[in-house]
């Protein structure tokens, strides 16, 4: 898979103060990218970073192949869009102005595919209503509307959902499903609405400190989070077979221990183990959600 | 470079105060020119047309610092800014059309107030009374002393992120600039002797006595210079008719062009923005 953002032990540093340590994310073509991390965790300065309005104090950053220490990052970001804390819109301009704006800036040679973009977003019958006067999902969906005018790649969205009311988190939600789905963007979009990043997200990366401490997709996510059962076994090869003949869900975690995934009832299964002379030495059964494990990978309280 | 200008002069068509700048140039003309109509028909003063083509230059620098603050401001409270780089946009071109929208603003301007006065001041004033050339050399002096009000103006419009504290540097630097430049005219323009009367034998007499506040050496050589490096000194010498070097006020503009917009770039680059 080819992989459109990576970033080499990222630093940033302040005066007293270590936004960025260390830093290295991946992101695939294709994805939907959550940043998850709470307040303070480095998110902002990491895109700010990426869209060339901070310089890194140590480590590097690759898009589209290109190195931000070469020259050729510029037409890297001319394949990008990004919303970076607030929607970049002149409020004293309408919608369709400010789209004309952003068509000119990124040198469009035709004012075309603006009604299609103000329809995409909803925008379309706003008329000359000034974009100051728009509520905070207007003004993110003309800011996703702006950050589209270039038909970029690579969209980049900072805390979208930030202040929204229900219908607006929707909406917006929505919109990102379409353009990753029907338009094929790849979005990265920091959020530490954890809830939210479930319903998009196709990988994530746990930002803690200003370090990535966890990469991982939804899919492996999902697993992790499913309803498992941790077996303790001295003969996992055994265990293995029978899982593989009756096409139980599984994972070797070592060669001691074995998780099972889905929903059983233990005593039934313990005693379908032991029908075929299978005894674990330990049986756990474990439920997590996405909070506990992001708890339980910034190490629970001891950041808050 | 040039998908930014295109930009950004649609914005200027579109943008409130660049019509009240507009309406500010004209509307200043006619009241200049009424003025001085009123002023020869009830004192019989003789109103000569090219001191009113210059007055607008001494309070342009608060015009000029006043629309950048605003209209650059706008680029940062907006966010605007960042999304010229986050697609591309190289700083140095951002930090030049920026420049380059404030400059032919400014001079747009002045040259709609000439216009205008010129339109109705000939009429009835009659003609300058100072020759073609001269005529030209003047402007020419403010058109470049605009620049470098720009160049200045846009420096801190572009460095500093929150456009409330640029637009209270830029005109309190412009009224600063201008007083500056006001109160060491008057010192230089004093008289090296002034007279002074004293009674002698019962009689009233006039004697000349060194003025003390008459400035010499090189204390006069710097304060000089000042006035004539600052944009706002080289109009209040134009409007005085005391602009003794046409020559070398041009040449002190672009250095504050060259060293302010050289300035601007090298921290605009490495201008962490939030």
């Amino acid at each position: 898979m080819e992989i459109i953002l990576e970033t080499n032990n990222l630093e940033k540093k302040y005066k007293g103060f270590r936004a960025l340590n260390n830093t290295n994310i991946h992101i695939e073509k294709g994805a939907i990218y959550g940043l998850i991390g709470k307040n303070g965790a480095g998110k902002t300065t990491l895109i700010r970073i990426i869209c060339g309005l901070q310089e890194p104090t140590n480590g590097s950053y690759i898009i589209y192949g290109k190195s931000n220490n070469s020259n050729d990052i510029i037409s890297a970001r001319k394949r990008m869009g990004a919303i970076i804390e607030t929607p970049s819109i002149y409020g004293e301009m309408t919608a369709r102005d400010n789209l004309i704006e952003q068509y000119k800036l990124v040198g469009m040679p035709s004012f075309g595919g603006i009604d299609d973009l103000l329809k995409l977003v909803g925008l379309e019958d706003t008329g000359k209503k000034k974009a100051k006067n728009f509520s905070l999902g207007m003004k993110q969906r003309l800011g996703i509307a702006i950050a589209l005018a270039n038909n970029p790649d690579f969209l980049i969205l900072d805390e979208p959902i930030n202040g929204l009311d229900p219908q607006g988190i929707i909406e917006i939600r929505e919109l990102i499903l379409k353009l990753n789905k029907e338009r094929r963007i790849t979005i990265l979009i920091s959020s530490h609405y954890l809830d939210e990043l479930s319903k998009i997200a196709t990988h994530y990366g746990f930002l803690d400190n200003g370090s990535i401490i966890k990469e991982i997709s939804s899919e492996d996510l999902m697993k992790k989070m499913e309803h498992k059962i941790e077996l303790k076994v001295s003969n996992p090869k055994d265990f293995v077979k029978y899982f593989e003949e009756n096409k139980i869900s599984y994972e070797v975690i070592d060669n001691k221990t074995i998780n099972v995934y889905g929903k059983y009832n233990l005593s039934k299964f313990i005693n379908e183990l032991s029908k075929k002379n299978l005894i674990a030495d330990d049986i756990h059964e474990q439920e997590e959600s996405l909070e506990n494990y992001y708890m339980n990978l910034i190490g629970g309280g001891k950041n808050d | 470079m040039i998908k930014l200008l295109n930009a950004g002069f649609t914005r200027l068509r579109k943008n409130k105060l660049f019509w009240l700048l507009t309406i500010f140039s004209v509307g200043l003309a006619i009241f200049m020119a009424c003025l001085g109509y009123s002023d020869m028909n009830k004192y019989g003063r003789t109103i000569e047309v090219e001191q009113l083509m210059f007055n607008y230059s001494t309070m342009i620098g608060v015009v000029i610092a006043i629309f950048t603050s605003l209209f650059l401001g706008v680029e940062y409270s907006d966010g605007t800014m960042r999304n010229k780089i986050s697609i591309g946009h190289k700083r140095i071109d951002i930090y030049l059309s920026n420049l380059i929208i404030v400059t032919i603003t400014s001079l747009f301007s002045y040259i709609l107030f000439l216009g205008t006065v010129s339109a109705i001041g000939i009429p009835l004033f009659g003609s300058t009374t100072i020759g073609f050339p001269t005529l030209i050399k003047l402007l020419g002096c403010i058109f470049v002393a605009i620049i470098a009000y720009a160049s200045i103006f846009t420096f801190i419009s572009m460095l500093i992120s929150n456009k409330t504290i640029s637009s209270i540097v830029n005109i309190m630097l412009a009224f600063g600039m201008i007083i500056y430049s006001l109160t060491f005219l008057n010192f230089l323009s004093m008289p090296e002797y002034v007279p002074e009367y004293i009674m002698e034998n019962g009689q009233m007499i006039t004697k000349e006595v060194k003025n003390p506040y008459y400035l010499t050496g090189l204390k006069r050589d710097v304060i000089e210079l000042s006035v004539d490096i600052n944009p706002a000194g080289q109009m209040g010498q134009i409007v005085g008719g005391m602009a003794s070097n046409l020559k070398l006020l041009p040449i002190y503009s672009l250095g504050i062009i060259v060293v302010f917009t050289g300035a601007g770039l090298v921290l605009f680059k490495k201008k962490e923005l939030k």
